[in-house]
């Protein structure tokens, strides 16, 4: 076989992997579409329109609209983790990760498959969680590039969380304590429901420590047009978080962490 | 490699310990001439899987080295090596997200066909396995029985010049075991080289026309059923296996 022959069957390989991590989303949409979105609407309608009335302005912004983008942010971070984790869990759990691993897929290649099933449920979620959001609120996009960034890094961070997770962990157990215990503290604690300017210390200099913050900090500017820190600076770290993550996975992968022996 | 060209596969100082000092390979040699049906004989425990996993790149080998048809099993070749593998595991692992059909023709993608030639390849599979009434349903819906075969039908399903078949006929009925003999003639005949592991005697005696005889994670023995019977005096491969691997 020439180089050229072998790149291309890798090539192949790989988009039948993206694909068959795309579809199984796309199967599953009651499991792994709807679940978040109903939630995430249902936020709104009971946080937002029922409760937001007695809730004072947040920035001058209503409750109800302030609250969207962190919720669009938090649906596409739990659903890009839960999908790479679980559906690369369950591969190697029955064994049948075996036969993409066997194949002449290079890890960078193995790593993209997975990824897209994590990226596309996760950018999905995003679209809708926004979509249902418009029946029950208003809502402007100041700058449609940086609410682009921000889902966008968002889902590839935790995508690629999700696989790592995935690949070491042994049971089941383990990815719902990396998503209940860690995933989840951090996203409420990212100034999903309210903004920080109305904190203090120690819990303000906390979130600066959550990375999610900077996330959900990123979405709000790019809808909302207003934020607590400088865009540069959030944009930035959800980026470089993005970044971070695929080089972990990157090399987890590399390594053969949970495939080879 | 007297006439120049590789053989299918060519194992060297092959090792391989696990965490717990159990040395699962200890230096093992082994050439498998191509369009051969080689078997490779040992009791549980002999390290026939860690060898062949380490052949598909599903174990890194800690020293040795591998090579498929000339292409180096580890590193830059790798990809040249596992495309021509066919490899159906000991233990039966399928996908159980998709249908049967696009299980198969998905396989055939990894491995670099086309869609449209994997498509028709596996309608091809399912005829030759008797699968095609199941070709929408779910490997977890199938029998043992077609479970394996379906397997089987995914090793082959890229047309690879090598098949490794790790133990697959163990725990297979009487029946199923002959139909499986009778898929992996034909594929030898139509100049594919095999590889199989197996503990049974007869199977090897039945098929292959080398054997290797696998101790400890070295090869003890090898040759020819007729020739390995005369070297050792015995009358059945099963009393050379004895003499060579029983205690
Ligand atoms: N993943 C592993 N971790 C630890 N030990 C292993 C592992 N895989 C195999 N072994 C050990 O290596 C030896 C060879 O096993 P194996 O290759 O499965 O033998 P066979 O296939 O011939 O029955 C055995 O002692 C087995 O317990
Ligand atoms: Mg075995």
């Amino acid at each position: 076989m020439t180089t050229a022959e072998i790149r291309r069957a890798r090539r192949r390989g790989t988009a039948a992997l993206a694909e068959r991590e795309v579809l199984r989303v796309l199967r599953l949409w009651n499991q792994t579409i709807a679940p978040s979105v109903v939630s995430a609407a249902l936020f709104i309608v009971v946080f937002g329109v029922a409760l937001g009335a007695s809730i004072r302005l947040i920035d001058g912004v209503p409750y109800e609209r302030f609250i969207v983008p962190g919720l669009v942010l938090m649906g596409v971070a739990t659903s890009a983790f839960g999908n790479t984790a679980t559906s690369i869990f369950q591969a190697r759990n029955d064994g049948f990760i075996e036969d993409p691993a066997s194949s002449p897929m290079t890890a960078t290649q193995l790593l993209l498959g997975y990824l897209s099933g994590g990226v596309v449920r996760s950018l999905l979620i995003g679209a809708l969680t926004l979509a249902a959001a418009r029946v029950f609120v208003s809502y402007p996009v100041e700058h449609p590039a940086v609410l682009a960034a921000a889902l966008a890094g968002t889902s590839v961070a935790f995508s690629a969380l999700g696989i790592v997770v995935g690949l070491y962990s042994t049971g089941w157990d383990q990815q719902n304590v990396v998503g209940n215990l860690v995933i989840q503290p951090l996203v409420f604690l990212g100034g999903v429901f309210y903004s920080i300017d109305a904190l203090g210390q120690p819990w303000r200099a906390l979130t600066h420590a959550d990375p999610i913050f900077y996330m959900v900090v990123a979405a709000r500017h790019g809808m909302l047009g207003a934020s607590e820190i400088d865009p540069r600076l959030s944009v930035g770290v959800t980026l470089g978080l993005a970044v971070a993550m695929l080089g972990w996975a990157w090399v987890t992968f590399v390594r053969g962490v949970g495939i080879r022996t | 490699m007297i006439d120049g060209t590789p053989p299918a596969l060519l194992c060297e100082g092959v090792r391989k310990s696990f965490a717990g000092g159990v040395d699962a390979l200890a230096g093992l040699d082994l050439s498998v001439p191509e369009g051969s049906f080689f078997g490779l004989l040992g009791p549980n425990g002999a390290g026939k899987t860690t060898l062949i996993r380490s052949v598909v790149g599903l174990t890194r080998p800690g020293a040795g080295s591998i090579s498929v048809f000339g292409a180096a099993a580890w590193g830059d070749s790798a990809g040249a090596a596992r495309q021509s593998i066919g490899y159906a595991p000991q233990d039966v692992a399928l996908d159980r997200f998709v249908p049967v059909r696009e299980l198969l023709s998905l396989h055939g993608r990894y491995f670099g066909m086309s869609r449209r030639d994997a498509a028709g390849r596996a309608d091809e599979m399912l005829r030759a396995f008797d699968l095609s009434g199941k070709a929408t349903a779910y490997a977890h819906q199938l029998s043992g029985g077609m479970r394996r075969r379906l397997l089987l039908a995914r090793a082959l399903l890229h047309r690879p010049r090598l098949v490794i078949l790790d133990e697959p006929t163990a725990g297979v009925d009487l029946e199923l075991r002959h139909d499986l003999w009778d898929y992996i003639r034909a594929l030898h005949a139509d100049g594919t080289t095999i590889l199989l592991t197996t503990h049974y005697l007869e199977e090897a005696e039945a098929l292959c026309e080398r054997v290797a005889f696998i101790r400890s994670g070295r090869i003890v023995a090898e040759g020819a059923p007729p020739d390995l019977r005369a070297q050792f005096g015995a009358t059945r491969l099963e009393d050379v296996y004895l003499q060579l691997v029983g205690r």
